[in-house]
């Protein structure tokens, strides 16, 4: 974490944030109160899709907020207390706010909701909660905030915040993306333009869709998990470098961390690319060896080793060969 | 220079960045040759049936507007971010789909990317040529989708004028538009009325003034010191609904956006106020007493 100096007094820890009920308002006026498998404070996400609406106009969050202990002391060098939550799409430029309101008149403990309007975003939002106040006369002040947002997906249908892929078959030769057909020899082709990473697996292979859609445990489905692991290495490794490919430079001329997901990917890859370094240092250092004279080929053994890492290779092949050894067992006795 | 394909489509449609590639050809990108159009219009995904697809009224707007500037070609900006917002009514949800702005520029109008961001020759590169960035691009860079957003990032309500004057400054939707600076209402506003009022004018201004308002951001929370009104949804839903009966948008006189409430103005006052501070004493390159 990088460590930033503020010329004011603030709280030292982290506002702690959760979500405590989450309700859909759908086009004909009626409102659908979503489970609570809706979120998930572990994984810090919320998934508006669970319910598969797609009709909905706006969704209210319900937000419960926790100041760090010092937040109300008498001799705090802060006035004019306030919580906000505020939320954020890079994809779509929103910014919206709303203030939360405290639930006893000595507690560190305030709540509130948010809404999220389904026009606004396209796929993630990511929310946050300031604590803000008056310090040394100047208004506005932030003295706490959550360290780690949640993430709002207004389309998945499960509550991580991980890479999500699309996985989308079609017969490479046939299909009506014409220009799937040039790639028509080969098993599967990663696309890291869209705008969620994409797997198109070609179901001119015979038997491929069987395979990756056997929910088996015996041999055939360790070999699904192989094929996956490698699919999901390949994507890794086009995500990591479509990512760096196109980073934007700030004027300063330091590179800047994506917005959307690609930034997150290389957030959670670039520890294992560049070990022993804060990711903004990491990721400096990996820009300045690609466009830099040396060092980008080097790098590919770390990107490789960070992407198989992610997709689990190695433990998918380890219970690969050994289901195909008891079977080979099987077959002796 | 080029002219539009032989075939345009009549309706927009999506093309994805992977079948873009094809038909950004070097020819294209020196401005000297352009696709037909057939070839491309089979790697495209068609849209829902909806009048707001329809592509001749863009092609309308670019043709007008490619005549009114051929002089300085710059200006054309100003005049068609709104008027390119107002024809093409879309949620945000749905102007965040690249695949939209691709069909744009690839399909719809390459002959005015290619007018508006062929390079002029310098000494350092003598051969004049578009960046890819203005045919598929990030949102800011893309030749359509910056005009769009700027548009609807700089609207007060229904009021287009600060945008005109947003654009009319390059350095200010040059760099403004990333990073998330103007996603707040009032802090777009309030960059327009040092604008309007002369404080801020240069590019030099313009930058140092987005430094200082960003590290100033660092440890202020702008929607304390700006709050903001919430937003209807059906004031937008309703604007995007009469889009099919909607008059084409004047050429003289600026067109109306969705009837959203303004910004408040104790917002863009207070933060207008502020930021005036602010830039008397940011570092500006070039500004006295700064080396």
């Amino acid at each position: 974490m990088t460590l930033k100096i503020y010329p004011y007094k603030r709280l030292n820890r982290p506002v702690a944030l959760r979500v405590t009920s989450v309700s859909l308002k759908l086009s004909d006026g009626t409102r659908d109160q979503l489970e609570t498998t809706a979120y998930s404070t572990q994984q810090h996400a919320v998934a508006l899709g669970i319910a598969g609406h797609t009709d909905w106009v706006s969704a209210t969050i319900g937000l419960s907020a926790t100041l760090p202990p010092g937040a109300n002391a008498p001799d705090a060098a802060w006035s004019d207390l306030c919580v906000l939550a505020v939320l954020t799409d890079g994809e779509t430029n929103v910014r919206t706010s709303t203030a939360l309101t405290r639930d006893a008149e000595d507690g560190r403990d305030w709540s509130g909701s948010l809404e999220v309007l389904r026009d606004d975003h396209l796929g993630r939002a990511s929310l946050a909660v300031h604590a803000v106040g008056t310090v040394d006369g100047v208004e506005g002040r932030s003295i706490a905030e959550t360290d780690r947002s949640w993430v709002v997906d207004t389309v998945s249908e499960e509550p991580v915040r991980g890479l999500q892929l699309d996985v989308q078959k079609a017969s490479f030769s046939k299909s009506s993306r014409e220009w799937l057909h040039p790639y028509a020899d080969v098993p599967w082709i990663v696309d890291v333009s869209a705008r969620v990473p994409t797997v198109f697996v070609n179901t001119d292979v015979d038997g491929i869709i069987a395979l990756l859609d056997s929910s088996g445990s015996g041999v055939e489905g360790k070999v699904r998990d192989l094929l996956v692991a490698q699919m999901a290495t390949d994507v890794w490794t086009a995500v990591f470098h479509g990512a760096i490919g196109e980073l934007e430079v700030e004027a300063g001329g330091g590179p800047v961390f994506p917005d959307d997901w690609q930034g997150e990917v290389l957030r959670e890859m670039l520890p294992d690319v560049v070990p022993g370094v804060h990711v903004e240092e990491a990721l400096r250092q990996v820009h300045r060896r690609r466009t830099g004279d040396s060092g980008w080929v080097e790098l590919q053994t770390r990107i490789h080793y960070a992407a198989a890492r992610r997709a689990d290779a190695g433990k998918a092949l380890a219970y690969a060969i050994r289901s195909l050894e008891q079977m080979n067992r099987e077959s002796e006795t | 220079m080029i002219t539009q394909p032989n075939h345009v489509p009549e309706r927009l449609a999506l093309l994805s960045a992977s079948a873009v590639d094809p038909f950004l050809t070097e020819e294209l990108l020196k401005g000297e040759q352009v696709h037909g159009g057939i070839d491309l219009a089979k790697v495209v995904e068609s849209l829902p049936d909806d009048a707001r697809w329809s592509v001749e009224p863009i092609r309308s707007l670019v043709e007008d507007a490619m005549f009114e500037f051929r002089e300085d070609r710059t200006r054309a900006d100003a005049w068609l971010a709104p008027r390119l917002h107002a024809t093409l009514r879309l949620t945000r949800r749905e102007a965040a789909d690249k695949r939209l702005w691709n069909h744009v520029a690839l399909a719809v109008a390459p002959d005015y990317v290619a007018w508006r961001h062929l390079s002029e020759p310098t000494a350092k590169r003598p051969e004049r040529r578009i960046a890819p960035e203005r045919f598929r691009g990030p949102a800011d860079r893309q030749c359509f989708s910056r005009l769009w957003w700027a548009a609807e990032l700089f609207r007060n309500g229904p009021d287009y004028a600060p945008v005109e004057v947003a654009c009319g400054n390059q350095d200010l939707i040059h760099t403004v538009l990333r990073g998330g600076l103007v996603d707040h209402r009032p802090t777009a506003q309030a960059l327009v009325r040092l604008l309007q009022n002369g404080q801020v004018t240069g590019g030099r201004e313009v930058n140092g003034l987005s430094v200082a308002i960003n590290a100033a951001g660092a440890t202020l929370i702008y929607d304390v010191l700006a709050p903001d009104a919430p937003k209807d949804p059906t004031r937008l839903r309703d604007w995007i609904a009469e889009a099919g009966s909607a008059l084409p948008v004047g050429r003289h006189n600026l067109p109306e956006g969705p009837d959203e409430d303004p910004v408040p103005e104790d917002s863009v006052a207070a933060l207008t106020e502020y930021f005036t501070e602010l830039f008397e004493t940011a570092p500006v390159r070039g500004r006295k007493g700064v080396d």
